[in-house]
């Protein structure tokens, strides 16, 4: 891990982790009498681990060779390694939620196992642990390739990994201990807010300072997308968690924010995660991995600009969706909803220009369950767009809204998009980076492409059938004018839907278990590459114009 | 940096750059996607003219059609009413014996209280109305305040042992933990009112015990559940007689109760639920309560 | 290839990101701002009454143990909604709430006007296990809470951290928060006169778990819930909607 560090840099990381070790100290004994000092210890040992790995190879030779003359691929590496761990963890959190509501018992009567704090641990570990690593790992990766240049830094791509690790780890095991403020997607109280504002903006810098050092005189796409994740995500998370904690030693904080304007921020935020979070990102590794894989050149570029500005502008207006028909005013849910149907097209042009980019490689797309995971990718996410601005018109959200159906949409979108586009990425990028040939087997990934589709397809068919029960039946009139149905009635009608997510569920989850073994066994046993010549830096400086 | 190619699948040409092997066609963005653009803009300002759409600092502009979420749902709710007044109105005047007579009123009362019953009901008295411990079954024809419609509609009105000034006051006296009786007494009251139900259950052996808990029974209980324990729907005191429980009938249970006493809670629903929510309610549960054998 | 403006953007990376920051900030500034100077966003409710204590510890039960997850707090201007649960909800009936709890998804049914519809007794028998009441629910049992004490030693602190963010508790509400939180579940004692004194004398004084003799966290749990829906009659006055507010307690 920092074999490739100068024993200047090792003394950095040294003084960086035991920073942390003390804010943890510090946590635990301002907190001793609250959960915060359960956090503290947390801190603590995850700074004691860090230093202990620094501290086990500190004085080790120093790095000889030239480090610009090559990819600063280690963290990357974790990175991956780091990624598929929360994936299995949140998706295995996810089939227990679900199973849950099907057969409530399965909590086992303890508090930190119901459903409410479950839940949280599902969506945080899936989005953040899994999305947020693999996102953070790409990026390192694609940053550095289309600008031919070495990150510029060697303890801060760690810093910033391992940071954002230990607010997750905060967050899921807060959940756990009851530890939440309850904003959706942002539930992490203010001492991890505050602690990924500083790994957030470390990121930035370094991606910034990156890209900066391009050897290439133009950004590629794929940067732009992620320069756009790090710093809308950045602006929503701070106005989003702005809070006042009820004292230095309490975990529990409460939110400047009042209401209905709680309400708006939360939304606001909340939509635009999935935008800038599960979309920008996203878009960001399938401009990279989809040309590379398919070795096709982009379809358009002139239509990478509409789609890129069309969803930095419009999705940031598209938050009131989440909210039609309460008491925000109605203003805004208009221009929520007007926002959202413009928001369609910037949206089928990326989806498009994806597609269209495949003409030309549609028999590797037979061949290829890599490329195939990417195909479908850009299929799901046309189809989520699709169906998002579908409910976001008002009286279509009427009927969704509230009901299982929404749950479908966000996993149209989470597995078949964000998941789908991970593991054909990850499924490219993992033997370049071990400079392995190939992946150690390609019918893994060929059973692994089709358990992920049932479980999708299984998934989302139950959740769109038993949303439009509910909200059917939540709406039913007898002609006598009266309601029709109970809302126990509705809760009955939808255990069959219940076990049938959570089996669609389980597939999905024995696909990433798959995929898991398929990374270790290529990481560990194929035959290794000759080592490419051209998978390195540029040394010449880019000449500057066309 | 790659020169301007052709692209020999598309023909097109690409942008002529190129980053680590991914290049760019410049191919026009495809006219079908101007047109959706301008369409879904051409929509989304409609929308804006019409209904309440752009904020103006303290203001905003409230839109050509002058609704409001708000004027809009009152005025459907509004129109539900007018609806059901059809059946409401004949619901909410006649006198509740004609009401009964009235077979397809009935129907469209057992239609439509389902679902009241479902969403205010069930929760204690369960979907299909039996109830469970602590809350009456309502399907037994078995009352403690009396069974007729109008019995029904005062006690969902009042409620029973709420704050509402009329409610129903229904006490069981907590005998023991208040020291009114002692240890013995209890159980031997207990032992009496259990015998009322099991005839089995007087024998040699209890016998005694059983006539003391008479003794005890007669001075002190017959007062609210009447001589013969058969209860007394003045005062909401259940029949002891008739195997019916609503706390539970066996011994430990009984014992509990004289010990402890009850003051079961029945919410009121004057506030809540409408003038003819109560009524299609009332003529719902007595229906249920009569239907059976 | 001609210079386009986009060509030349796309060559500095500060130009970019300059430019992005500007595309993403209208939306949110245009629809977030005006919420708090358009007036008539959040209605006049001078009835309005704050969380007690023990109320707000309740509500923050409710926040941890993730109920949101499930119950909407949120009654929509449709009719159904409307019919099913009672008058929709108003953006003052919330102009207290940090954070908001209206919901996102209903797994259970909608909570905002919970307050008063059953008994404490009813309520505490369904968080112990809602099968027992309810054979046909899917929600988790919460029977620990019964079992575990309130920590009320720091509601002092929570009240003056809400009262710092604008929610008007007073001194002396500030003052006896512990207190309070201990009385309102303790009717017999002394320290219950304070809370019907300081938050009104609708304010629901009861042993809402059953049990007088120590204060736990399903006591703060139902208090919230029984609470719910009723801090102002607005929502029953400002709409045509028949119902009379629960303003009396059970
Ligand atoms: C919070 C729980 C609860 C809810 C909800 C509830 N009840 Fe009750 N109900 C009770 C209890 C407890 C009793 C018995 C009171 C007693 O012990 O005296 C009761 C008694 C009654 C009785 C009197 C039975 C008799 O034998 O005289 C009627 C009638 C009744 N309920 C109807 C209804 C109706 C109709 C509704 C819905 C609108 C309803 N209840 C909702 C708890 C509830
Ligand atoms: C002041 C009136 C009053 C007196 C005196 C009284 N009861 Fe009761 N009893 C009631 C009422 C009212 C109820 C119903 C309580 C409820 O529904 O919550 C009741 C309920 C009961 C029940 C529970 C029935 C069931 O269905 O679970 C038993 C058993 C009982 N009484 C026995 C006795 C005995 C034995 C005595 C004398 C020692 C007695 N009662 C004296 C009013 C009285
Ligand atoms: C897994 C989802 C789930 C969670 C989590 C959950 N509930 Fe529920 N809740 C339900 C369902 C389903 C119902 C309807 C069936 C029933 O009454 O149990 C319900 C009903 C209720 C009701 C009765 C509502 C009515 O009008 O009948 C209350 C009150 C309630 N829940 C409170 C809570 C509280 C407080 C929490 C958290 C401590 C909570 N719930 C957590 C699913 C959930
Ligand atoms: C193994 C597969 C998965 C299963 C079984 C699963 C199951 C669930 C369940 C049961 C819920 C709660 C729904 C409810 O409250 O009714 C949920 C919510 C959610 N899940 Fe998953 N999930 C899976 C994978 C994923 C993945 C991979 C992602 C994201 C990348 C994801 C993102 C979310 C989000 C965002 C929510 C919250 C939805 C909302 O609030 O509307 N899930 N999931
Ligand atoms: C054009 C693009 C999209 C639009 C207009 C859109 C719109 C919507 C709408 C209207 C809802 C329902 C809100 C409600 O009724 O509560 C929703 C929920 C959601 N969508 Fe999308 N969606 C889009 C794309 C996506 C994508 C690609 C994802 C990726 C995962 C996604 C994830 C989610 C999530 C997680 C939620 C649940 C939020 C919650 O917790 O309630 N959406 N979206
Ligand atoms: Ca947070
Ligand atoms: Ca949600
Ligand atoms: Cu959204």
């Amino acid at each position: 891990m920092i074999a490739k560090l100068t024993s200047s840099e090792r003394q950095n990381a040294l003084v960086l982790a035991v920073i942390v070790a003390l804010a943890g100290a510090a946590m635990a004994i301002l907190g001793r009498s609250d959960v915060l000092g359960v956090h503290g210890l947390i801190v603590m040992i995850f700074a004691g681990v860090v230093i202990y790995l620094i501290m086990a190879s500190f004085y080790e030779p120093e790095p000889t060779e030239d480090r610009e003359a090559s990819y600063y691929d280690d963290p990357i590496k974790a990175g991956i390694v780091l990624a598929m761990v929360w994936a299995v963890f949140g998706m295995f959190m996810g089939v227990w939620v679900a199973a849950q509501l099907a057969w409530p018992d399965l909590a086992f009567d303890g508090a930190w196992s119901s459903f409410g704090r479950l839940r949280p641990t599902h969506t945080t570990g899936v989005i953040f642990g899994f999305g947020g690593n693999a996102l953070i790992a790409t990026s390192f990766h694609v940053v550095q390739r289309t600008s031919r240049a070495r990150l510029a830094g060697q303890v801060s791509p760690w810093f910033v990994l391992l940071g954002f690790n230990l607010f997750c780890v905060l967050a899921v095991s807060g959940y756990l201990l009851g530890v939440t403020q309850s904003k959706e997607y942002a539930e992490a109280e203010w001492y991890a807010d505050l602690w990924l504002v500083i790994v957030w903006v470390t990121y930035f810098i370094l991606y910034i300072a990156t890209i900066a050092r391009r050897k290439e005189p133009h950004i590629y796409v794929a940067n732009w997308y992620f320069m756009a994740f790090i710093l809308v995500v950045a602006i929503l998370h701070i106005v989003n968690n702005l809070a006042l904690p009820v004292s230095w030693g309490h975990a529990k904080s409460y939110t400047i924010w009042p209401g209905v304007q709680d309400a708006m921020v939360q939304w606001w935020y909340g939509h635009n995660a999935v935008a800038f979070f599960l979309t920008a990102g996203f878009l960001g590794m399938l401009y990279y991995y989809l040309p590379v894989r398919a070795q096709r050149p982009i379809f358009s570029y002139r239509l990478s600009i509409l789609s890129f500005w069309g969803i930095t502008f419009f999705y940031m207006w598209a938050g009131s969706h989440h909210l039609h028909y309460t008491a925000l005013p109605h203003w805004v849910q208009t221009l929520g909803m007007t926002f959202s149907v413009m928001l369609l097209v910037p949206s089928w042009a990326s989806a498009g220009n994806a597609l269209l980019t495949l003409n030309g490689a549609w028999h590797r797309v037979r061949d290829d369950a890599t490329l195939r995971f990417m195909m479908a990718a850009a299929v799901f996410y046309g189809l989520s767009t699709f169906e998002g601005s579908f409910m976001a018109i008002r009286p279509v959200n009427a009927l969704s809204h509230y009901t299982d159906w929404t749950v479908g949409h966000v996993h149209a979108g989470a597995l078949g998009w964000v998941a789908l586009i991970t593991f054909g990425s990850l499924y490219t990028l993992v033997p370049v980076l071990w400079k392995r040939e190939r992946m150690y087997s390609a019918a893994l990934i060929e059973v692994h492409f089709w358990l992920a589709i049932a479980g999708t397809l299984i998934y989302v068919f139950a959740m769109w059938n038993s949303g439009i029960i509910q909200g059917l039946m939540w709406r039913t009139y007898t002609e006598e004018g009266a309601l029709a149905y109970s809302f126990v009635d509705s809760l009955v009608a939808m255990y069959p839907y219940y076990i049938a997510r959570a089996f669609g569920g389980l597939l999905f989850l024995i696909g990433a278990v798959v995929a898991c073994y398929n990374i270790w066994m290529t990481v560990r046993a194929v035959p290794a590459a000759a080592p490419r010549a051209t998978d390195i830096p540029a040394t010449t400086v880019a000449v500057p114009g066309e | 940096m790659a020169e301007i190619e052709r692209d020999p699948v598309t023909d097109r040409e690409t942008t002529g750059h190129e980053w680590n092997g991914i290049k760019e066609l410049d191919t026009p963005v495809p006219r079908g996607v101007l047109m959706f653009l301008i369409v879904t803009h051409i929509w989304a300002i409609a929308w804006w003219f019409l209904v309440p759409a752009w904020p103006l600092g303290t203001t905003y502009t409230r839109g050509l059609l002058g609704v409001d979420q708000r004027t809009t749902v009152e005025a459907q709710v509004a129109e539900g009413q007018q609806q059901r007044s059809a059946w409401t109105t004949k619901l909410e005047t006649e006198p509740y014996d004609e009401i009964l007579a009235d077979e397809s009123l009935m129907r469209t009362v057992r239609d439509t209280g389902r679902q009241l019953f479902g969403d205010n009901c069930a929760a204690c008295h369960g979907r299909d109305g039996k109830g469970s411990k602590n809350y009456p079954d309502l399907t037994d024809d078995d009352w403690l305040w009396g069974g007729g419609p109008e019995m029904i509609e005062q006690t969902m009105r009042v409620g029973i042992n709420t704050a509402h000034p009329e409610s129903r006051i229904g006490q069981m006296p907590a005998f023991g933990r208040d020291d009114m009786l002692d240890r013995d007494q209890v159980r031997n009251v207990a032992a009496y009112v259990y015998s009322l139900s099991h005839s089995d259950y007087s024998t040699a052996d209890n016998i005694d015990r059983i006539d003391a808990g008479r003794e005890v029974f007669l001075t002190t209980c017959a007062a609210c559940h009447g001589e013969d324990g058969a209860g007394n729907r003045e005062v909401g005191a259940p029949n002891l007689t008739d195997g019916h429980w609503l706390y539970g009938g066996d011994l430990d249970t009984i014992i509990a109760t004289v010990h402890g006493g009850r003051q079961g809670h029945m919410p009121t629903w004057e506030k809540r639920l409408s003038n003819a929510d109560i009524r299609t309610l009332a003529l719902y549960v007595h229906d249920l309560g009569t239907e059976q054998p | 290839m001609s210079d386009t403006v986009h060509r030349k953007l796309e060559r500095s990376a500060i130009g970019f990101v300059i430019a992005i920051i500007a595309a993403a900030s209208v939306g949110g500034i245009v629809e977030i701002a005006p919420l708090f100077t358009i007036d008539e966003t959040v209605e006049q409710a001078p009835d309005m009454r704050v969380y007690t204590p023990l109320e707000l510890a309740g509500r923050n039960i409710y926040v941890r143990e993730g109920c949101y997850a499930c119950h909407s707090q949120m009654i929509r201007t449709l009719r159904d909604e409307v019919e099913r649960y009672g008058p929709f909800s108003l953006a003052v009936e919330s102009q207290y709430d940090r954070p908001m709890l209206w919901g996102s998804k209903r797994t259970g049914p909608d909570l905002a006007r919970i307050g008063g519809k059953y008994s404490d007794f009813w309520h505490v028998a369904h968080l112990n296990n809602p099968r027992d009441v309810v054979p046909e629910s899917n929600m988790p049992a919460y029977a620990w809470l019964a079992r575990t004490p309130l920590k009320t030693d720091d509601l002092s602190d929570h009240l003056a951290a809400q009262r710092a963010l604008g929610v008007p508790y007073t001194d002396e509400m500030i003052e006896n928060a512990a207190r309070d939180a201990y009385g309102q579940a303790t009717p017999d004692t002394d320290y219950a006169a304070g809370v019907t004194e300081r938050y009104g004398e609708a304010t629901q004084v009861s042993a809402f778990d059953g049990v007088t003799t120590k204060v736990t966290e399903m006591d703060a749990l139902v208090a919230y819930l029984q609470v719910l829906g009723r801090l102002t009659d607005a929502a029953y006055r400002e709409t045509a909607a028949a119902e009379e507010a629960p303003a009396s307690q059970e």
